[in-house]
């Protein structure tokens, strides 16, 4: 509510002076101004991460953001490993929403290997990514509450989460971690009477997602705390690489389903949601359609996939198999926006560079650290999570 | 898509033109020409997305491969820019005035391959390792498995066997 | 914002009626699913240790460990997975490569303990809870495969383009196929030991991979001399271990090594296994026979630096890979192209000498610093049967190398062959030939005392055999032959029905009531060859030991009773190329040790 009372632009002396070099000069000193540090360990940060917030007053005016808690190296043990084996570590680089990375590094070694995969095993790709979104919305739908302490419905939507993790155990033999989409195909058919359950699922969350809008949508607290807070100028979408939800909400009509359509999609009746506010109010509106157009979506899914059908095409020994010198970009679509893999192959058996670059690479540090300027700081939790921050999408 | 290469090769140096196997178009050109070549695709092309920079370390060849991905939204194309530069003291220049996030991508690249970005903002601040005092650990000639055993120490009761070797001393040791 | 705004998260306060979601006691009321990727388990009985779920494990989760109670054996390496859970992520990798289908992971969800060190443990080994629980993640079924379970095809000439001709009827790997079919082995080495020379098998079909051929043969010729005739009629006891056979069909490990031999030019040969200069140390040693064992024993002996000499009988050397398997089968240019190789380091080889006639053997005894003798199975076992003794009986091994020889084969329009070997096969195959190129038409019966399933021939020589015309007819004892007017007229047998008595001693029992008759006016006896000692005179023969079997005794070198004389091939072991070689290889080392001993124990003149 503050940003409507002051502004960067405008009211420049309130805030910090920056020198030449276009630095601030934040004089701690001045008893002006005060260093706080929030995360890493924070109820209102996603993961690991830390934001060192200067304010004054409760006015945030600077922000950086600090990130290296969660680094594992992914990329670089990818180098030590065989294109098999880097598929169950690379899943490890997102964990709320694992499928994309095991998508993207299957799809991008068949690119690279020459590999056609079965139809059904398309089918089922679109399944389990479908569902990994869907379980993911039912985090951060209600979780956008929680970060204005109203943890209740968060609560709830996690209970719904639990239900389609149900099914991924189902399918794929694990909850969060699926490891269900390796090159070549997918590790296993739709056991007897999934569809049955899933559908029973999506009823039950389609009724929760009532429950959402009363208590969460129609709520002026709520509304109050979310609306014109961490508006980004659609000016900024391309400069700053915004993609996914965030794009949307300011108008932006881009889906990587619809713009570059991978697996089936094509063949899927869905529309783009988007809303123009470009605030966390009108980016929590896109997530809350997401969940509709997800559910709609792996009900079509459902009516259309066949019965049976080969799970995974022939490919060389996964031992030793080689891939051709070569490098390509896959991109899809996840919960949080653009998820894209660089592969380059040099012909060994082992990757020579697999490079993610998740929406949160581009949200969470240059658009966050700009976005928190001028924010209250009871706000930067709720601006962090509307931007669907995921640490160790940046740090692998 | 024809008219742009061939636009883009009457006014700079790119070579090695071809389609990656998703419709990618990679190009290599001239590390002194990639600036100005971005900035035209974006200010004239329509290239305004810089999808991802990112760096391969070709260490056989001495040289370090940067590539930059754009894309056209409008006409959801992606263009890939390879250039190549030495792995000694590598340098580029920074493109963080045409997209303010390719500022984290170049501080990045700094640390994990050692690759300067002069006037990038913040390049020169630690982004995920703090205190790190070794090789940029992307580089090829940092071995992750050698630092893990000088760093870290095994776990006791470890040991296995090669089937092989365990059949020959079994059954034919002498042989 | 309006009221509805302000008292619509009332209704937050209907959850308070309605049951609770949460469950009391997760782990029994709700077990995990069917496809849990839970604990690991694994049936030791059909597990063989081959480690390649350590291969795949990208943690490096997976120890293979030695199991008390797993002995090792062929084809059974006696180690078995031991898991690290401080490592292991549960990908289950492991499961999906398994080569026998032995590991799983059962859908148990907890495992507590105290110990850390419990949590590394070798699963069928160490008892756990789960140990009999079926449900898990077991391999995805149906097409899922990390490797190709089926052989790339050998292509073979058609029947009716080789039953009239000795061209060699297997067409060989083409570089894509090789490939192609290296590409399945999974690098286990569980082959190597069983492979009587201990051949260095998964490193030579890496370097097929890797389409570094001349690292192959250099590979090749590290065991095995004799490449080219190995790749081609190897009895390949290591395909019948091969891991890949567990589930599927063996890797073609013969026609891979084949593979590497034909591409690899021979006069490349000394340039790509450096054989080019060999410093020779002055020492002699004679060979007896060139066969496999003997051109085995000379190749290593060259290498080490001495000076060998070959005395062969006949006219060419390859003793019975040239005279006694069939050109069809084995090309004599490929035979050459081996022993002309041996040939170039320097071994001589004195043909139409016979040893025992032509030169004692304690003359080449005092001639040289050793001798090895690697003489064969030469002789012909009759069945003697009633008019076994005619004129028009032969046996198949004469007629075989006289086939080899160029000479003229008796031949008649129906030939009767007994036996039931490859050597049977191979003369009915050939004779067959001959009657087509003669007659126009194959009339050949081949008949054994064993059962089709219990015949000792390789079953595609038994199938290729009918598609050439021939007939195999087994089960059947021969009783007499029928003789009119000098005349054979043919043979009866009688149905057998077992071959050996309770104690299991060769004892054949006949039917006498289901008798028939083949007939014919040629019969070819092919029951087994013995050896022809008759070069050892009484008084070396004195000095040797000799078992009931008449086997000559020898040590672990294949050194004999007399110091300087060497026995290997099938003299010692039986018929088998690759047994031969290794005897060869063998003894080599052991004459070097032993001369090197012996130069040592003399005191210095």
């Amino acid at each position: 509510m503050s940003n409507t009372n002051y502004s960067w632009k405008n009211n420049r002396s309130l805030f910090p002076e920056a020198d030449e070099t276009g630095k601030l000069v934040v004089d701690l000193d001045s008893q002006k101004y005060i260093k706080v540090w929030q995360g890493p360990n924070h109820p209102g940060v996603t993961g690991n991460m830390s934001l060192e917030l200067t304010v004054s007053g409760d006015e945030v005016v600077e922000a950086k953001t600090h990130v290296g808690y969660l680094h594992r190296g992914f990329e670089k043990l990818f180098e030590r490993r065989r294109y098999i084996q880097c598929f169950p570590t690379c899943i490890r680089m997102c964990v709320p929403e694992p499928d994309t990375n095991e998508y993207n590094l299957a799809r991008g070694t068949e690119l690279l290997g020459g590999i056609e995969v079965p139809e059904m095993a398309n089918w089922l790709r679109m399944i389990a990514l479908e569902m990994a979104r869907l379980q993911v919305l039912l985090r951060m739908v209600p979780g956008q509450a929680g970060t204005m302490g109203l943890g209740l419905p968060s609560q709830w939507g996690l209970y719904y989460r639990e239900l389609i993790l149900d099914r991924f155990e189902e399918l794929t033999g694990g909850r969060i971690y699926h490891m269900y989409i390796l090159p070549g195909g997918v590790r296993g058919l739709l056991p007897a009477g999934f569809k049955k359950r899933l559908e029973e699922n999506l009823v039950k969350i389609e009724s929760f997602m009532k429950d959402v809008d009363r208590v969460i949508y129609a709520n002026t607290v709520f509304k109050k705390r979310t609306k014109g807070i961490g508006i980004i100028p659609a000016d900024w979408i391309d400069p700053y690489g915004v993609t996914g939800p965030v794009a949307r909400a300011a108008g932006y009509e881009r889906d990587v389903r619809k713009d570059y359509p991978y697996l089936y999609y094509d063949q899927l009746d869905f529309g783009v949601n988007v809303e123009h506010e470009s605030d966390v109010f009108a980016r929590f509106l896109v997530r809350r359609k997401d969940v509709d157009t997800t559910i709609d979506l792996l009900r079509q899914i459902m009516s259309k996939m066949p019965d049976k059908g080969d799970i995974k095409a022939e490919t060389p020994n996964v031992l030793h198999w080689k891939i051709p010198r070569g490098e390509t970009l896959v991109r899809c679509e996840s919960s949080r926006g653009e998820y894209i893999f660089y592969l380059v192959a040099d012909g060994s058996m082992y990757p020579r560079r697999i490079n993610l670059r998740g929406p949160s690479y581009a949200h969470a540090v240059t658009l966050l650290e700009k976005l928190l300027i001028n924010a209250n700081i009871s706000d930067v939790s709720s601006i962090m999570v509307s931007l669907a921050t995921c640490p160790p999408e940046i740090e692998r | 898509m024809k008219e742009i290469i061939d636009h883009l090769k009457k006014r700079f140096p790119v070579y090695e033109i071809g389609e990656g196997p998703n419709g990618v178009i990679l190009m290599s050109v001239e590390a002194a020409k990639l600036v100005p070549m971005l900035t035209s695709l974006k200010t004239n092309h329509g290239y305004g997305i810089l999808v991802i920079l990112s760096a391969v370390d070709w260490l056989e060849d001495c040289k370090f491969q940067l590539t930059y991905i754009i894309n056209n939204p409008d006409e959801k194309r992606d263009l890939g820019i390879r250039v190549f530069i030495k792995r000694e003291d590598a340098e580029m220049e920074s493109i963080h005035s045409l997209w303010e996030h390719a500022a984290t991508f170049q501080r990045e690249i700094k640390e994990m391959f050692g690759i300067n970005f002069p006037g990038s903002p913040r390049v020169d601040e630690p982004f995920l390792l703090e205190g790190w005092d070794n090789l940029p650990p992307m580089r090829r000639d940092f071995d992750t498995k050698q630092y893990s055993e000088d760093t870290y120490f095994p776990r006791p009761g470890r040991e296995t066997n090669d089937p092989a070797e365990y059949m020959k001393q079994k059954l034919y040791p002498d042989e | 914002m309006s009221l509805k705004d302000t008292f619509s998260p009332f209704s937050a306060w209907r959850k308070v009626f309605e049951k609770p979601v949460t469950i009391k006691d997760p782990i029994s009321e709700r077990p995990g699913a069917d496809r849990y990727r839970g604990f690991h388990k694994n049936d030791i009985t059909s597990c063989i240790g081959c480690g390649t779920c350590e291969t795949i494990c990208e943690n490096e989760a997976i120890d293979m460990v030695p199991v008390e109670g797993v002995e090792t054996k062929d084809g059974d390496s006696g180690l078995r997975p031991r898991v690290d859970y401080g490592r292991c992520c549960w990908c289950g990798l492991c499961v999906d490569i398994c080569t026998t289908g032995s590991l799983s992971l059962t859908n148990a969800y907890t495992w507590v303990e105290e110990d850390p060190e419990k949590y590394r443990y070798t699963p069928g080994v160490d008892e756990k809870p789960w140990d009999n629980e079926e449900k898990g993640w077991k391999k995805p079924e149906p097409n899922y495969e990390f490797y190709n379970l089926n052989r790339v095809t050998m292509e073979h000439l058609h029947p009716e383009e080789r039953s009239d001709s000795f061209v060699e009827m297997v067409k060989g790997y083409s570089k894509e196929q090789a490939e192609k079919e290296a590409d399945r082995c999974v690098e286990c080495g569980i082959c190597t030991a069983t492979c009587p020379a201990h051949m260095g098998i998964p490193e030579y079909i890496k370097a097929i991979r890797n389409d570094d051929l001349e690292e192959g043969l250099r590979i090749l010729y590290d065991t095995n001399p004799l490449p080219e005739i190995c790749g081609r009629i190897c009895t390949h006891k290591c395909e019948t271990v091969c891991t890949l056979g567990q589930r599927g069909e063996a890797l073609s490990i013969r026609w891979l090594k084949r593979y590497i031999a034909d591409q690899n030019p021979s006069e490349k040969y000394k340039k790509i296994l450096n054989s080019g200069f060999l410093k020779k140390n002055g020492k002699k040693i004679a060979i007896i026979g060139s066969g496999p064992s003997g051109l085995s024993a000379a190749h290593y002996l060259a290498l080490m630096g001495y000076t060998c000499t070959i005395f062969e009988k006949l006219a060419k050397a390859g003793g019975m890979m040239r005279f006694g398997i069939p050109e069809y089968r084995l090309p004599y240019d490929q035979i050459d192209k081996d022993i002309s190789y041996i040939e170039s380091l320097g071994v001589d080889i004195k043909y139409n000498t016979t040893v025992g006639v032509d030169i004692t053997l304690e003359e080449l005894g005092e001639k040289h610093d050793a001798v090895f003798s690697g003489t064969g199975l030469h002789l012909g076992r009759s069945t003697r049967i009633e008019g076994s003794d005619h004129k028009n009986v032969y046996q198949s091994i004469d007629l075989l190398r006289d086939i080899t020889l160029g000479k003229e084969v008796p031949l008649t329009e129906d030939i009767i062959v007994i036996g039931g070997g490859n050597v049977a096969m191979d003369i009915t195959r050939s004779l067959a030939r001959l009657q087509k190129q003669k007659y126009g038409k194959a009339g050949i019966i081949a008949t054994s005392l064993e059962t089709e399933d219990k015949m000792p021939a390789d079953r595609e020589e038994v199938l290729e055999a009918r598609e050439e015309d021939a007939t195999v007819n087994p089960g059947w004892a021969p009783q007499r032959i029928e003789i009119e007017n000098d005349k054979i007229k043919g043979l009866h047998v009688a149905q057998c029905y077992s071959l050996f008595d309770d104690e299991g001693k060769f004892n054949p029992q006949c039917n006498m009531d289901n008798l028939q008759f083949f007939e014919g006016s040629m019969v070819v006896e092919s029951i087994g060859q013995g050896m022809d000692l008759s070069y050892l005179s009484e008084d070396l023969k004195h000095e040797l030991e000799i078992d009931k079997r008449g086997r000559i005794k020898v040590n672990e070198n294949f050194q004999s009773g007399l110091p300087w004389l060497f026995l290997g091939g099938d003299i010692i072991q039986g018929p088998d190329v690759i047994h031969g070689i290794a005897n060869g290889h063998k003894a080599a080392k052991g004459i070097d040790e032993f001369l090197f001993e012996k130069q040592k124990d003399t005191p210095k003149t």
